[in-house]
């Protein structure tokens, strides 16, 4: 609905680094203006020195405790002992009553592709993928209660108050693109998981690097992109007009303040937003995709009727709605984008927190991940994006191999799975397995931490963990804490 | 780019030589290494602790030149000037020699600091022959330094004369550059300036005329006086305040619980501002003000701080603290409260040493865990609490004589007992063993759980659905269990209620009563089932209307386990019946409305009738046990018991703060009072693991400080947890404190020059700044301690009448730019851009909708929806017409997990985090939040309203009224033309939409 503005002439003496430095990102004004303007590198980006094996990143978070069993750790010795009273041959501390008899998986499970990777049924679609994909199963968490594991594994620490993952991967690298928010969310969209915003916005980094939270396919998918329903008095011509005086009025307050380059910073946050309100939506308009990737995808038939009850078709439509989303946003330059599935925990269940029964609610919800998400790979394959876009899946902790006496599982934060995709990624392998039950990594002495994945993620986008750093409060803060480590194993 | 090279930011201490940290990274090609800048530090930091005057493991030692080359049994000598390959000592750091790894203790050196090494021995590793490393002093750090007043300057260099001492301090840095301070602001500037510093309000264009115009001498003067009488300036403040102190009105984590009674303490803080508390005794109460002011609302209130901050409800409420997950819990509670009680008021980083200790400031792990053991009786909860002291007395007598009625019927009882004997202990026994089974039976599908009220008297029903009529022989009611709080049988039944029949769904005509104990209340019949007949009524649907809830908490709820209707052929019509009531806390497995007819209740899986049988059956035996005499004190006792429960019944209903407190609770959540309030034991953990507590730790303050003040509380073994807090406020403001005072004043001297002397207010650690203006830090702090009496209004008068603060910040000072282009030295004002409260009041204010109603529970600009479980709070759905909503932003109620999109864009702080500083950014979200956001939009709407009212209908009028009242100036004819231009194209709502996004609006000069 609006011109996209240019670049006024009049904020000369505001440089590029000064802008970045108000409204791009802190080392990622440094990355963004050496890529666009090939300024020289300053000194001190020791973090950046790394080569990138990948540009972007696609993060998918199961909220509510994704069972491993039941998905992609195939146990063959609980169907043997299915039914029978559960042993773990130590004292178990579980969330709830979780130590029932043992439960077999709830799907069958069945090999997949040159590696042979077994998958449970219900992620089947993921199958035509395997060979692209590195499995860990021996992840741990370091808390059983889902608010504590949910930040754990998106933003490296227990507590509230720490930048996403994605926040991080905006300070340190900056925007590909500065017409659309560099880290970008897809909530669920029932709303957000526990923790809500905590587990994605900026705490301490400057509040540019907080994810955006996008819901596609809503009436207004981005918060105040365009005016809200109070705004009736705004028409096309009056909002160019506005732009024009409100710049007029602007440069002349600012042309007696030259020392201070925030007032030209934010003259041209106004021709960024402008520029946004347009590419926005346009990156968003999943009907401008042919009918064959619509297809893929699932698409093609849009919303429906559906039952109140979770259900497989609904599922799969809202998660390949962000799927393709995401892939849009990724080719237009959004740096980071995080998808999540499942709601808060609560009832009726509406995450994958199945205490009660995992087949009502893992089904739906796998089913949805698995079609969307396998249609996502191989759309970035077949654009020759999978080869620089790195692919994460996640959840806060697994489930038990045990059952609560009926149908569903408690929490497990003991040993849970976690796979990665795409650029610098080796496909096929699976690395760190869990025991025989799948209760807790085989080899105990040697688990594998969501440091140690944060750690694999920025590595492969260029960054020594290290050295990315933001000091609060005393403390140079960083997004792995005081640990992690590359996992080399399931590098390319 | 806040990283820098650790070791930079150690203390450098060099005999003969007190060398400033460099402030660039130093490339060690770039230069020739320099013994004492580059070397000195890092044995200093890294080597001495082992190898100094202390200890000389393997006989070396490297604090004189002579012993660093000489010393060290067989690896002697360990530097080989010229080659460092040769020389043990870089081959031991530099981990060249896999038998041989230092330092032992810590991280590895740098590469750096390893390269730096190789260059200074391939160099000859040149060591002044008078040069000492001294081994670091822990408190050879400035904010550790004892506060001594320093001298003010007396040198004029810098410019005017100073009348203010903060302006000598400020003149004399300047002048050292040869700067000198900018031209006092404009009377226009300065006046907007004060008003926002002080209130967080704009002024009206009325009241800057004013002050333009008036031509006293001490016009300024008499406005700081003015505004700092204001209630909004309590209410200015308190936002800086709660930044730092980081509070909520929700929990945060999973589930985000709302806190309904946060908000006393946010009005604490206002009313200690604006009545100007003197800072100590502001500190005292917010740790442990009702040990050190007890009887006094604001002693009970201010413990609202120490509860402030997040807190893990699944991990307290659902996880026992005897799991690994509930010590987590519980320990990172007290992590938090450690963290806001010296972060806030000592701006000292102990939290990093929970793991090890600190690594760069004096503070070991064992202070940590003394710290958290000053918390260890405490948890967050509401706390009740009369604000009449008289009220609060009369309470403490009745509980106190309630508890000498339960000692004497304890007596009374003892010699029942003796009399008893065998007999009346056999049946107590059964009776107790039926209780238990009675609530060990229970399963876990409860009942029917009504929503919860704040008061008995609200109205709620619950209805079965027979599916046709039937003549009803009985209804029956069977009583749910729940140990919530310790009700256990009989949870939420009834206290007032009907029993109707009806063939209308609706009950809207006619209905048949079965049963009216809707006049005096009813008995609590635990889990045994009461009978109602039914007279042989046919009627499709029973329905039970309550009319006063049972207690639960500090609310009031209803639940039934069961309700059974019998037909003639006493057959139970009811079993499996569609339930259906006013509302209902859906909550499977234990509380679901289908729980009302699923045949699962208490009493049917033991207890009940044969309960109340042995009840009856010792009754009846005390009857036969006692003589008249005795009967009659054991009734007397309890009519005395009945009149005193019924006394504290009437009382008032007390207050409630969200505070640190000792809590009494039960399932999972137990607290400490259930043991009269005993503080947990604390143990230092092994690398911050609960699953690895090592010694046993007392309450104490950090100990290094100990040359300056006593750390140690001497508390006696068994004194009350209380105590121990009020210990740690006593030591916080010992006057001899280095920190706490400096702290302050450096805090109030941020928020007024948008810097602080030191740039990290809740860091004066070695990790922290440096004061760009040392003198005047300790100047100022023993100023406000001593002189001030801690009085901040006196405080904030003397800033904002310096020079310094009433600069213009619009010079252009070229020379100045050059040298000082971050304004460190402060040759002129630093503009500032409004925060985002301040933007959110603004806006009301200009529109004229500004609602000034102080205090109480927090407005909402949201809609709670599924409030049960995990509340979403929808922002989107909130109504910005509601007047409730245009109050100050200070009384806005924060939630934690799903943060105001509007205040949050505009950076406005993170409530799960200590902010000392807001950020600043200028992203095109905050320009869109501006440009559409619907509380903007309704404020332009009103603002045109306004405007229309106060100047009438001609467009030029409107226009140039808008824009004096939110730029406090009249505009130029150039903007008044492209503003009437563009206002007679597209209204005046549209220009007040523009004008609210000005640069010049969100700026103050």
């Amino acid at each position: 609905m609006r011109k996209s503005a240019s670049v006024d002439p009049g904020l000369a003496g505001l440089s590029r680094r000064e802008f970045l430095r108000h409204s791009g990102g802190g080392l990622g004004g440094i990355a963004l203006s050496s890529m666009l303007a090939a300024e020289s590198m300053p000194r001190g980006s020791a973090a950046l020195l790394r080569a990138a094996k990948c540009k972007r990143v696609i993060h998918l978070f199961m909220a509510g405790a994704a069972s491993h069993l039941d998905l992609f750790d195939y146990k063959p010795l609980l169907e043997k002992l299915d039914g029978k009273p559960s042993d773990f041959g130590e004292p178990v501390e579980t969330f709830q009553d979780g130590l029932g008899p043992w439960l077999k998986p709830v799907w069958p499970f069945a090999p997949h592709g040159q590696c042979g990777k077994l998958l449970g049924e219900t992620v089947s679609p993921l199958g035509k993928h395997v060979d692209r994909m590195a499995f860990i199963h021996n992840v741990v968490s370091k808390s059983g209660v889902h608010s504590q594991a949910t930040l754990l594994q998106a933003t490296g620490f227990l507590l509230p108050g720490f930048p996403g993952a994605g926040c991080w991967a905006s300070y340190g690298l900056g925007s590909l693109n500065e017409n659309l928010p560099t880290f970008v969310v897809l909530p669920d969209h029932r709303g957000f998981a526990s923790n809500g915003v905590k587990n994605w916005d900026a705490a301490f980094l400057p509040s540019q690097h907080s994810g955006t939270v996008i819901y596609p396919g809503a009436a207004a998918p981005i918060a105040d992109l365009q005016p809200h329903r109070a705004g009736d008095f705004i028409t096309e011509a009056s909002e160019r007009d506005a732009q024009a005086l409100l710049a007029q009025l602007n440069r002349n307050h600012a042309a007696a303040r030259e020392v201070d380059s925030r007032l030209f910073a934010r003259i041209r946050s106004y021709e960024l937003a402008a520029r946004m309100q347009l590419a926005a939506p346009e990156a968003m308009d999943l009907k401008a995709e042919p009918l064959h990737v619509l297809k893929l995808y699932g698409l093609e038939r849009g919303p429906q009727q559906w039952p109140k009850e979770i259900n497989d078709e609904e599922e799969a439509f809202y998660f390949a709605q962000k799927c393709l989303t995401a892939r849009r946003l990724l080719e237009r330059g959004v740096r980071f984008v995080q998808i999540w599935s499942g709601n808060d925990n609560s009832f009726p269940r509406r995450n994958w927190d199945s205490h009660e029964d995992i087949r009502r609610d893992h089904g739906p919800l796998s089913h949805g991940m698995a079609v969307g998400t396998a249609a996502l790979i191989e759309d970035l394959a077949q654009r020759g994006m999978l080869m620089d876009t790195l692919i994460l899946w996640t959840t806060e902790f697994g489930r038990m191999p045990s059952s609560q006496g009926g149908k569903g599982r408690d929490h497990n934060p003991f040993t849970f799975t976690n796979w990665l995709c795409g650029g610098g990624i080796k496909g096929g392998v699976t690395h760190g397995e869990s025991d025989e039950w799948g209760y807790k990594p085989l080899d105990r002495a040697n688990p594998t931490m969501g440091y140690d994945i944060h750690a694999t993620m920025l590595h492969l986008l260029g960054i020594d963990h290290q050295q990315l750093t933001f000091r609060h409060n005393g403390i140079d803060r960083r997004l792995t804490d005081v640990h992690g480590h590359v996992i080399q194993p399931i590098l390319s | 780019m806040t990283k820098r090279l650790a070791y930079l930011a150690l203390p450098i201490v060099v005999a003969g030589l007190a060398a400033q940290a460099a402030p660039v990274s130093p490339s060690v090609e770039a230069h020739a290494v320099d013994f004492m800048r580059d070397i000195a530090p890092i044995f200093q930091s890294r080597c001495l602790i082992c190898h100094g005057p202390d200890k000389q493991r393997s006989g070396y030692r490297l604090d004189s030149k002579q012993d660093a080359f000489s010393s060290g049994f067989e690896h002697a000598p360990n530097v080989v000037p010229g080659k460092s390959a040769l020389s043990p000592l870089f081959r031991f750091v530099a981990r060249l020699d896999a038998d041989h790894v230092m330092p032992q203790k810590g991280d590895p050196l740098t590469n750096d600091q390893i390269e730096l090494l190789r260059a200074w021995i391939d160099g000859g590793a040149v060591w002044p022959d008078d040069a000492m490393v001294k081994a670091a002093d822990p408190l050879d750090w400035w904010s550790l330094k004892p506060l001594v007043k320093p001298k003010v300057p007396t040198a004029t260099a810098g410019g005017a004369a100073q009348n203010n001492s903060i302006d000598a301090f400020v003149c004399e840095q300047l002048a050292k550059r040869d700067l000198v301070m900018a031209p006092v602001a404009e009377g226009r500037a300065l006046c907007r300036r004060l008003f926002v510093d002080l209130t967080g309000l704009p002024p009206s264009p009325e009241q800057v005329e004013a002050y333009v115009r008036d031509a006293s001498a001490d016009k300024y003067e008499q406005l700081v006086d003015q505004l700092l009488a204001q209630p909004q300036y309590g209410e200015r403040w308190a936002r800086h305040w709660l930044d730092v102190v980081h509070y909520g009105d929700t929990h945060g984590y999973d589930k985000d619980q709302p806190r309904p009674h946060a908000w006393p303490y946010r009005d604490y803080v206002i009313r200690a501002l604006n009545s100007d508390m003197p800072y100590a005794r502001f500190v005292q109460q917010q740790i442990a003000g009702d040990v050190l002011y007890p009887g006094t609302l604001d002693g009970v209130v201010a413990l609202g701080f120490l509860a402030a901050g997040p807190w893990d409800f699944i991990g307290h409420a659902e996880v026992a603290e005897d799991k690994i997950d509930g010590k987590f819990a519980r320990h990172f509670d007290r992590d938090d409260m450690v963290g806001n009680a010296i972060g806030t008021f000592a701006s000292l980083t102990v939290q990093c040493a929970q793991c090890h200790n600190h690594k760069f400031d004096p503070v070991t792990q064992a202070d940590y865990y003394s710290l958290q053991a000053v918390f260890a009786a405490v948890d967050r909860a509401d706390k009740p609490f009369d604000t009449d002291p008289a009220l609060a007395r009369r309470r403490a007598t009745l509980i106190l004589e309630q508890r000498k009625l339960a000692a004497a019927a304890g007596n009374l009882d003892a010699d029942l007992t003796v009399r008893g004997g065998l007999p009346l202990a056999s049946i107590r026994q059964d009776i107790v063993a039926a209780e238990r089974a009675a609530s060990q039976g229970v399963r876990p599908e409860y009942g029917w759980h009504s929503a919860i009220e704040a008061l008995p008297e609200s109205r709620k029903w619950v209805q079965v659905d027979l599916g046709a009529a039937v003549g009803i022989g009985r209804v029956v009611l069977a009583g749910a269990w729940d140990d919530f709080n310790g009700i256990g049988a009989g949870f939420g039944f009834p206290v007032r209620f009907r029993i109707e029949a009806s063939d209308d769904a609706e009950f809207a005509s006619v209905s048949q009563v079965i049963a009216a104990h809707d006049l005096s209340d009813f008995a609590n019949p635990g889990t045994t089932p009461q009978v109602f007949a039914g007279g042989s009524i046919r009627a499709r649907y029973v329905r039970v209307t309550i009319t006063k809830l049972a207690v639960r908490k500090d609310d009031f709820i209803a639940a039934l386990s069961e309700l059974q209707v019998f037909d003639a052929k006493d057959q139970n019509c009811a079993q499996s019946a569609v339930v259906t009531s006013s509302d209902s806390i859906e909550a499977p497995v234990r509380w679901a409305r289908q729980n009302l007819t699923d045949g699962i209740y208490p009493a049917a899986t033991g207890g009940g009738d044969a309960l109340l049988a042995l009840r009856n059956r010792r009754d009846a035996q005390v009857k036969d046990l006692l003589d008249a005499p005795a009967l009659a004190l054991r009734a007397a006792n309890a009519a005395a018991t009945a009149q005193n429960t019924n006394a504290i019944a009437e009382l008032p209903p007390q207050h409630l703060v969200y505070a640190a407190t000792v809590y009494e609770g039960s399932g999972t959540f137990r607290g400490t009072g259930g043991m009269g309030g005993k503080p947990r034991p604390i143990y230092l953990l092994a690398r911050g693991q609960v699953t690895q507590p090592g010694p046993l730790m007392l309450p104490a303050a950090v100990a290094a400080l100990d040359p300056l003040l006593p750390s140690q509380f001497m508390l006696a073994p068994d004194a009350p947890e209380g105590e121990r807090r009020a210990a740690l406020a006593q030591w916080l403001i010992d006057p001899r404190h280095p920190l706490t005072w400096r702290s302050i004043v450096n805090r109030v001297w941020q928020y007024h020059f948008g810097r602080g002397i030191v740039d990290t207010p809740n860091d004066l650690g070695r990790m922290g700044g440096q004061p760009t203006h040392p003198q005047l830090l300790d100047w100022l702090a023993v100023t406000f301690r001593d002189d001030l009496q801690g009085s901040l209004k006196a405080l904030h008068k003397l800033i904002v009448t310096s020079a310094a603060y009433r600069q213009s910040s619009s010079v252009a000072n070229a020379a100045a730019q050059r040298i000082d282009s971050g304004n460190t030295l402060l040759w002129r004002a630093n503009a500032r851009k409004l925060s985002a409260e301040d933007v959110r009041d603004a806006v009301l204010a200009v529109s004229g909708t500004l609602d000034l109603t102080p205090g109480g529970p927090g407005w909402q600009d949201f809609v709670v929806e599924q409030p049960e479980h995990s509340p979403h709070y929808r922002y989107d759905l909130s109504d910005h017409e509601d007047p409730k909503t245009w109050r100050r932003s200070v009384y806005r109620f924060i939630v934690r997990s799903q943060m105001q999109p509007f205040l949050t864009s505009l950076d406005c702080a993170d409530p799960s985090i200590r902010v000392d500083k807001r950020n600043e950014c200028l992203s095109p979200l905050q320009a869109l939040t501006l440009l559409n956001n619907g509380f903007l939009l309704t404020q332009a709407k009103h603002f045109a309203a306004r405007v229309l009212l106060e100047s009438g209908i001609s467009t030029a009028a409107q226009v140039q009224r808008a824009f004096l009242l939110v730029t406090c100036r009249m505009p130029t004819t150039t903007e008044s033309e492209a503003l009437i231009a563009y206002a007679n194209q597209h209204g005046m709502t549209n220009v007040c939409r523009v004008l609210l996004n000005l640069n010049e609006f969100i700026f103050l000069d």
